[in-house]
């Protein structure tokens, strides 16, 4: 099956300085990640605050332009593709944000926050614009007497609605939600997560979904993919990775889930310490400084992402006592 | 002996030109020593105002209408604000949500965690920093004494969160009211922050009312919880009970509506509908427009809450 979208050894580089007047630093966001998405997957891309994979998000969806690697859309590398490609490329990818308060223009009515890319794509002639919003207001679960309103005047879920039907304006074939349910309330939640999965299902999309909740990953995914400290240090199939994990730091971050389920309470893995500064990551392997079973080869050598079991790899020396110790 | 923390019909109403928001409604809440009760539900159903009303920190334009807190016995909504200051941040303390705007940026964090010791304990400065860097450490601050010339922008979010625990058990308070601690945490940062107050909690035996929306962290970790709903307690339960048997219809579809209820893929249980506007009194059952088992009955009637098990109180005409 060949891959809708590819991203081959991206690594992303900011220069950040220290202070007012320290020194220019460079920051390693992304350091050499590579994803497949295919047709029709949900491929789910875990991991904390800083990361790197809400830059994994940006990148993908073209906002930012990599600093070296390769992003392949159907098989074409993006920066080598024409205006028209770009263009194909740009609607064809389409990007839902966390906060439904920040990414919807406070000054503009929904009718036109959903409606400007129809226009910007040159979709349709006005009145047919006016009726395929009100059909995608209709989809995502709000009602055409809405279009009027700004965005101020829905709740945090009705928001996120918004979010949706803007992405699916152009009729997208990727979605990269970053965090999409992170900022809302449980039992809105709950209804944004069977909303994205019916549109999926419905429009037969690719979704990278991005999020912290290792719950929600697991409902959505198909395969799942971690990151640490700018690079991916697991990924496979949903079951493989979370209930047999070859990483320490997926062992650590799925034991640190509190469960509702006393049964599905595990040997609790503490990860020791904080997460490193991206400014100076550690020599070798980046989660040796809070592993439990780090020995002196981690600090030296940074193990590769390898292909340990069928389409389960990870990038750990000791995979094996991890599986072993399950 | 009366208990620790005993809440009874408490009202705070918030007077607004747009009408009177009744944001707590009557609510009942009982806590022992070495006792942890979690405080859930989802946002604007009260529960931080509930824990503002305890620390009698309700921001204006809201007030107390109604209602006692007692703590051991005694009427804090009596106390002159004097005798308040004294117990507040002393006797009860609070650890906030977010450590990066409850902490002050132009003080050290060295002066922050020593300033309740000072004001509380008249301890000298010398001796008021040597027991700040003692609780610093206890807390897991690597090199404390460095740390606390610190400023809150030069520590991570974990790190900041564990000044804030510092902070609020400087003067080891009786009773401590944790609103969201861990939820601008990430989940490994979390764990570490959870076993630090539950080990904290029980080596000085004291109370811990944990205010979160994480039921995840609720099930593991609380002995009893209340779940909040539009201002009202609708049930409250030991936890492993409540978890085990649920009783009120949200509380039900609460639970049913996480992630790890389901199985990979299929639907998730939702509720219809939204949370009433509180402004003004509400006829019945405030849940009753969501509530798939309503019925004629709940729209017109209040429920009082039921024991419907030893210790399992639940507030539904409809709970059998």
């Amino acid at each position: 099956m060949t891959a809708l979208l590819t991203a081959e050894n991206l690594v992303k580089q900011f220069s950040v300085r220290g202070g007012l007047f320290g020194e220019k630093k460079t920051l390693t966001a992304v350091a050499g990640v590579d994803l497949e998405l295919h047709p029709g997957e949900t491929l789910g891309l875990a991991g904390e605050s800083g990361c790197g994979k809400s830059t994994v998000a940006r990148l993908l969806t073209g906002l930012i332009p990599p600093t070296r690697g390769s992003i392949r859309y159907r098989g074409e590398e993006i920066s080598a593709l024409d205006r028209g490609g770009v263009a194909q490329y740009r609607k064809d990818v389409q990007m839902i944000f966390q906060d439904p308060f920040s990414s919807l223009n406070p000054r503009m009515r929904v009718s036109e926050i959903v409606g400007e890319a129809l226009a910007i794509h040159r979709i349709g002639t006005p009145p047919e614009r006016r009726e395929q919003v009100a059909a995608l207001l209709q989809r995502v679960g709000l009602s055409p007497e809405h279009l009027s309103r700004f965005p101020h005047e829905f709740s945090g879920g009705q928001r996120q609605r918004i979010g949706i039907a803007r992405a699916l304006a152009v009729s997208p074939r990727v979605i990269v939600a970053d965090e999409p349910v992170s900022a809302l309330d449980l039992s809105i939640q709950a209804q944004i997560i069977n909303l994205l999965q019916e549109v999926k299902e419905d429009l037969g999309l690719s979704f990278l979904f991005i999020t912290h909740d290792l719950s929600v990953l697991r409902h959505l995914s198909d395969r799942i993919a971690i990151m640490y400290l700018g690079r991916i240090v697991e990924s496979g199939d949903r079951e493989n990775v979370l209930t047999a994990p070859l990483h320490p730091y997926t062992e650590a971050l799925l034991s640190a889930i509190p469960s509702i389920d006393p049964q599905k309470r595990t040997r609790r893995v503490i990860a020791r310490g904080d997460l490193p500064s991206p400014l100076s990551p550690p020599s070798g392997c980046p989660f040796h400084t809070r592993c439990p079973y780090a020995e002196r080869l981690c600090s030296e050598e940074r193990p590769e992402l390898l292909e340990k079991e069928p389409g389960h790899r990870a990038a750990c020396h000791f995979s094996e006592r991890i599986y072993r110790s399950q | 002996m009366p208990p620790l923390l005993e809440i009874t019909g408490l009202c705070t109403e918030f007077h607004q030109k747009s009408g009177v928001l009744k944001a707590v409604r009557g609510v009942d809440l009982a806590l022992e020593p070495g006792e942890t009760l979690a405080l859930v539900g989802e946002s604007g159903c009260g529960k931080s105002i509930t824990a503002a009303s305890v620390m009698r920190l309700v921001p204006p334009p809201g007030r107390i209408v109604a209602g006692s807190i007692r703590f051991k016995g005694e009427e804090l909504l009596e106390l002159s604000e004097e005798r308040m200051r004294d117990i507040r941040g002393n006797r009860i303390a609070m650890v906030f949500q977010d450590p990066m705007t409850s902490l002050n940026p132009v003080f050290t964090i060295g002066y922050q965690v020593a300033e309740g010791l000072r004001i509380h304990r008249a301890l000298d400065r010398a001796a008021a920093e040597r027991e700040a860097v003692a609780i610093l450490s206890e807390v897991g601050i690597p090199a404390p004494g460095e740390r606390m010339k610190d400023y809150p922008h030069q520590l991570s979010g974990g790190m900041r969160q564990r000044v804030m625990i510092a902070m609020a058990l400087a003067c080891r308070p009786e009773l401590v009211i944790a609103d969201e601690p861990t939820t601008a945490l990430d989940v490994t940062i979390q764990a570490q922050i959870l076993e630090l107050l539950d080990r904290l909690m029980s080596e000085n035996s004291m109370g811990l009312v944990l205010i979160t929306h994480n039921l995840g962290i609720v099930a593991e970790r609380a002995h009893r919880t209340a779940i909040m709903y539009a201002g009202e307690i609708v049930e409250s339960a030991p936890t492993a009970e409540l978890f085990a048997h649920p009783l009120h219809p949200y509380t039900r579809g609460l639970l049913a509506s996480l992630p790890e209820s389901g199985r990979p893929g299929e639907k998730l249980a939702t509720f219809a509908g939204s949370v009433p506007d509180l402004r003004g009194e509400l006829s019945g059952c405030p849940f009753f427009e969501r509530c798939p088992i309503g019925d004629e009955r709940c729209k017109g009637e209040k429920a009082g809450m039921t024991e419907a098990a030893p210790g399992h109180l639940v507030r539904c005409l409809k709970w059998r």
